[in-house]
């Protein structure tokens, strides 16, 4: 079969290209249903999409037949043929959660806790065993920066849980 | 040409008030500040400031935005050469003579061949670009939406397959950066695309969001996935940050021809500062009477290599002033700045706003000079920086981005796009795809599409104005070569080894 020449390496690299031919079909797909305003110009706003559309398809296409000839990314920061390095999923789902957990909380709890958050998981996900101390340098950073931009720069950013508190002073 | 002389002494007057002086030491200071921090590029450094650079007026905010770029390239070399890290594509080749004599206890020579050729390449660049944008705006004034989508095709194909190991993956960037382009209503008509009756997509994605994504986050989320603790050990640096006469008679020749070799490959678009460093490296290399010292810290691949990056960033200011085409991630960075201003740079850039862009070029020389003077008496304690621990320094990149990202409208929709952007730079970095080819695709793909419609608008229809009249020809005769040239160097290659 072809996909033995492929390494288990080139089989996420192939899930990737895959998605790119697909993504092209998608915006296809978005394109032809796409409400067209009346009265539009000479040329329709669906002829670029759907160049673009080709576009990503053919470069999908062309990246799955260069992977099934053996070739393959390198990694960034690698030398070309170097052994490969196995993603430690353990650590970058740690990362990952603790950027997600700062979009979900802003709103809600406010920036002083989803930046408290963001960079103590993030530490942590860098192999920062220091609890304390890390969880310290987390709140001076995040209450530094909220308010040298509240107060110094007059940038908004929520309050949410000291909603009221913090507001007092301006 | 005096013309621009008197324009350029205005925009002196301009750069010279105190306020726009203070704004340039001010970007001088983050700019090397983030420069040396590992791991931020000028492109990352100028997209987390700029949320802070919007509440200021425009002129001072672009002489801001000038002394960061500058300034994230003199710290950018620091940190290549102690620490062996390269904070961007440029400063690669840096690292690779710069830390040799940094661990042979010439770091102080290294630095300061790094920071004064990188002035004198910056000082006769910038000179070269106040008179030669100008000229090239004039001639732009004449160039047709054919001839511009023309030139916005070689851009794409340059900067998608010349950067990088694998011109695939370079095409694979840039569809994914046109398609992240599409997003939001489309401008003539308002037709909403890729949408999904979201109201905060209707204005499409913010380009500054993507940048900060992909650099920060996307870099965070990788190094955590290879889990290598990274070694920070830097390298002491004994004695001044000063070079010996030996030393300056063996760096002044590279820090020219640098200069000659990296201004030229800026204008024209030729896929960033990789290509330029390169061919300076291998030039010095050829020419140096001490070969054998190369790869083992040779002055020469410090100096060329770093002249050559600097010349080059000022060249790539060339068609991004004056046609508003931007050819590298920073070129990119920096027009979007000027967009956030509403300011188009373009060539009626030089008529529309004089006063902005000879106030701009103006402090680059004053920020130029202003770093050498700030930076080799300070370099100690920009390497003081050098001992954060990694561990807060991604902790503290990755959550400053995001404040970037969503200080910018104060929208959570460019949070979630910001998480969903650093993902996909993890799975760039991972197989091995170019960042540079998506920016661009983003940022020039809104105008392709402008520039098609403009040039079937006044043809009414017929696409054969697309390849019609004398310039669009020779922009795609040259398209041709750069496609067909490597193509045929190879064969050669393969041929003469098979022989």
């Amino acid at each position: 079969m072809i996909l033995k020449k492929v390494t288990k390496h080139g089989k996420s690299e192939l899930a990737f290209a895959s998605s790119l031919f697909l993504l092209g079909i998608f915006v296809a797909w978005d394109t032809s249903r796409m409400d067209i305003p009346q009265g539009s110009s000479i040329v329709s706003p669906q002829t670029f999409p759907y160049i673009v559309a080709a576009f990503t398809s053919l470069i999908g296409l062309g990246l799955i037949l260069d992977l099934l000839r053996g070739n393959h990314g390198t990694p960034d920061g690698d030398e070309s043929g170097a052994p490969l390095i196995p993603v430690n999923y353990r650590t970058l789902l740690i990362v990952a959660a603790a950027i997600g957990l700062h979009v979900i909380l802003l709103q809600t709890a406010g920036y002083i806790v989803a930046a408290t958050i963001c960079f103590f998981g993030v530490s942590y996900g860098f192999g920062s065993r220091k609890y304390a101390k890390d969880f310290l340098v987390s709140l001076i950073f995040a209450v530094i920066v909220y308010f040298s931009f509240t107060k110094g720069l007059n940038i908004n950013l929520p309050s949410g849980l000291f909603e009221g508190m913090l507001s007092n002073g301006k | 040409m005096g013309n621009s002389f008197s324009m350029l002494i205005d925009g002196f007057q301009t750069a010279f008030t105190a306020t726009n002086l203070m704004f340039g030491l001010l970007g001088t200071f983050l700019g090397t500040l983030v420069g040396v921090l590992p791991g931020i590029g000028p492109a990352l450094a100028i997209g987390l400031l700029l949320p802070i650079c919007l509440t200021v007026n425009p002129t001072s905010a672009l002489i801001m935005f000038a002394a960061i770029y500058y300034g994230a390239m003199y710290g950018g070399s620091t940190t290549s050469i102690l620490l062996n890290t390269p904070g961007e594509s440029g400063s690669v080749i840096t690292a690779l003579e710069g830390n040799k004599m940094a661990k042979a206890g010439r770091a102080g020579a290294a630095l300061a061949t790094a920071a004064i050729g990188s002035f004198v390449a910056g000082t006769i660049a910038t000179l070269l670009l106040a008179f030669g944008a100008p000229v090239m705006a004039d001639v732009a004034l004449t160039i047709q939406p054919a001839g511009y989508l023309a030139l916005i095709i070689l851009a794409f194909t340059t900067v998608g397959t010349l950067l990088g190991s694998s011109r695939i993956r370079g095409l694979v960037a840039l569809a994914v950066g046109l398609v992240i382009g599409l997003v939001g209503a489309d401008l003539q008509s308002g037709a909403l695309r890729l949408t999904f009756g979201n109201m905060a997509a209707i204005d499409g994605i913010e380009t500054v969001t993507v940048i900060v994504a992909i650099f920060a986050l996307g870099e965070a989320l990788y190094l955590a996935s290879r889990h290598q603790i990274i070694d920070m050990s830097v390298l002491k640096m004994s004695g001044k940050a000063w070079m010996t006469k030996e030393d300056f008679k063996r760096s002044w020749k590279p820090w020219l021809r640098g200069t000659a070799i990296g201004f030229p490959l800026g204008v024209i678009p030729a896929g960033g500062s990789e290509v330029p460093t390169f061919l300076s490296y291998g030039v010095e290399k050829a020419l140096s009477k001490n070969k054998d010292e190369f790869g083992k810290g040779a002055i020469e691949g410090v100096a060329g290599p770093e002249a050559a990056n600097n010349a080059n960033a000022a060249g790539v200011l060339v068609p991004m002033l004056a046609l508003g085409l931007p050819t590298s991630a920073t070129a990119a960075v920096v027009l979007v700045a000027f967009q956030s201003f509403n300011i188009q740079p373009g060539p009626m850039l030089f008529q529309t706003n004089p006063e902005v862009v000879w106030g701009l070029i103006a402090s680059l020389f004053i920020g130029n000079t202003l770093l050498l003077v700030l930076n080799l008496p300070l370099i100690r304690f920009w390497v003081l920086l050098l001992k954060v621990p990694s561990h807060y320094l991604y902790a503290g990149i990755t959550t400053f981005a995001l404040l970037g990202a969503y200080a910018l409208n104060n929208s959570t929709f460019d949070l979630q796009v910001a998480l969903a952007v650093g993902v996909l730079g993890f799975l760039f970095r991972r197989f091995g795809v170019p960042i540079t080819p998506l920016i661009i695709g983003v940022i020039l793909g809104p105008l392709a599409e402008l520039q098609f419609k403009r040039a079937l608008q006044i043809s009414q229809g017929d696409w054969h104005i697309l390849i019609a009249g004398g310039f669009p020809k020779f922009i795609y005769s040259l398209l041709i070569l750069v496609i067909i040239g490597p193509l045929i160097w190879n064969f050669k290659k393969k041929f003469s080894l098979k022989k």
